[in-house]
């Protein structure tokens, strides 16, 4: 059980680089179904069927791996003792969810029917789809307009590393650049996923009945929400179009039922990480890691290779690409992952001062993760958080220097930590 | 529900007992090592006021620690 004391920062790039390695082995694995799915439908037709057949087989292999992780075993959750510890039983959702879960399904159902339309309409989109990776950019800029977390230098620089690493790293290089292709990943693809990341996070952030929220409900009401969007997306389409990809779907689940049920069982633990992960870290950083996918993703191709045509590199000069694209991607995550400063700052009030404004002007602060009004020597504690102890100066101490009704602050750096996660 | 920090001044060459030690107790929710003013902050979660001193007693009765401060918490806002 992962109730111990662990570095947060080591769980964390535990559970992302989990998914990651998930997520390439379930890439591999769908690209199976796609083959196999090419030879019965025709191609284009492919990711629509695959992609509804998904969600309706997730809905159910979902609902059954939280009905097993329910079961209770010396009053804990199955699931609690051995995914995550939040986690108690399958439940119906909170209210305070159901914006959260309308707007992530959303996300998901836009991400995924752009997905469908670059794949069916481009049937090569190996150019296009590396794009997918600008994400981790959409997610900081989105973190530094909503939240105050916005992202130093350092970040934005990790975060770019990170992108071109990814890209190069998942190009293939015999597909052509389509605008048209290109502009739906980057207005509709996505922005999908920027709504999904962030309002999964919020999700996982969120206390239900005083306890954190868990991500098996998360997701399973995700995929639930998720199949009703799609399927109402889909239903237009097939008016519009005169297609018959709704009932046909229908058909191809049946027909592929027990490799789509492997495929999105196993996508299941690789989600529940990454949602474990959103609830540790920014979205962007997790979406960062995440993008290791592609380092694992060239075993799982080569290993495949053997069984169906796979797109592998075949010169020199490609493998050089992508080594640089992998060695791009390992350099951002590790910047990623030793450039953080953190401390308590300890303040002390002058007499005369409302508790209630110093707390707010204290709040207001970048870079302040808690604060809170302690009875005892000091009247604060704040938890900071900084790239930099030049930024912690600029952005903290001289902002605390100016509120007026704080008498005195001492700042203590943090030099390890460990939490009951 | 009752949150504290346990504000800790430990011995010199006691650390590493002091933080096995304070792995061990209930009722953690987090350790850090400072450089500042405190050498250890402890953050406590407890049903009570009884339960608190429980945690603060054992901390104290820890070889190696020089001086405890325990500020309760009595509002938290956090991201």
């Amino acid at each position: 059980m992962i109730s111990i004391h662990l570095r947060r920062k080591h769980l964390f790039y535990t559970l992302a680089i989990l998914s990651s390695l998930i997520a390439a082995i379930v890439a591999g694995i769908d690209s199976f179904i796609t083959y196999k799915m090419g030879i019965v439908y025709s191609v284009p037709k492919v990711p629509w069927l695959y992609g509804l057949s998904a969600f309706l087989v997730g809905v159910l292999i979902t609902f059954v791996l939280c009905l097993i992780f329910s079961i209770p075993i010396n009053g804990k959750s199955l699931g609690s003792r051995i995914i995550d510890p939040s986690f108690n039983r399958i439940r119906l959702v909170h209210k305070k969810e159901l914006k959260y879960h309308v707007l992530a399904a959303l996300g998901n159902s836009i991400t995924t029917i752009g997905y469908f339309y670059v794949l069916s309409v481009f049937v090569d989109p190996s150019a296009i789809l590396p794009f997918y990776q600008v994400v981790i950019l959409y997610l900081l800029i989105v973190e530094s307009v909503a939240e105050k977390n916005a992202p130093t230098l350092i970040e934005t620089q990790s975060a770019v590393i990170v992108t071109f690493g990814a890209m190069l790293g998942s190009i293939s290089l015999n597909g052509n650049i389509n605008l048209e292709a290109l502009a739906v990943m980057f207005l509709i693809v996505n922005p999908g996923w920027v709504l999904l990341s962030i309002y999964q996070r919020k999700l996982k952030l969120l206390k239900i009945n005083k306890k954190p929220n868990d991500s098996l409900n998360i997701r399973f009401w995700n995929l639930v929400f998720t199949l009703i969007f799609t399927a109402m997306f889909v239903e237009i389409f097939d008016q519009i179009h005169g297609t018959f990809y709704l009932r046909e779907s229908l058909n191809a689940t049946i027909n592929f039922f027990w490799w789509i049920m492997l495929s999105m069982g196993i996508t299941f633990f690789s989600y529940i990480f990454y949602i474990r992960a959103l609830g540790i870290g920014k979205a962007s950083i997790t979406q960062a890691v995440k993008a290791s996918t592609i380092i694992f993703s060239i075993p799982v191709s080569l290993l495949l290779s053997n069984f169906i045509p796979v797109p592998i590199p075949v010169t020199p000069v490609l493998w050089l690409i992508k080594t640089i694209g992998i060695t791009l991607v390992i350099l951002g995550i590790i910047s990623f992952a030793l450039t953080e400063v953190k401390a308590f700052i300890l303040i002390r009030a002058s007499p005369g001062f409302k508790i209630s404004y110093l707390l707010n002007e204290i709040w207001k602060i970048r870079g302040v993760d808690s604060v809170s009004v302690v009875s005892g020597k000091y009247d604060f504690v704040a938890k900071v958080r900084t790239r930099t102890l030049l930024k912690g100066y600029e952005r903290i101490i001289r902002r605390l220097d100016k509120i007026s009704g704080i008498k005195e602050f001492k700042w203590n750096s943090i030099l390890k930590e460990w939490e009951n996660i | 529900m009752i949150k504290a920090y346990i504000l800790i001044r430990a011995r010199i060459g006691k650390l590493d007992n002091i933080l096995k030690e304070t792995k061990k107790l209930k009722n953690v929710e987090s350790i850090a090592v400072v450089a500042g003013d405190y050498d250890i902050i402890v953050k406590a979660r407890v049903n009570d006021l009884e339960q608190l001193m429980k945690i603060t007693d054992e901390i104290q009765s820890i070889d190696g620690i020089k001086q405890t401060t325990t500020q309760v918490i009595e509002k938290e806002i956090s991201l």
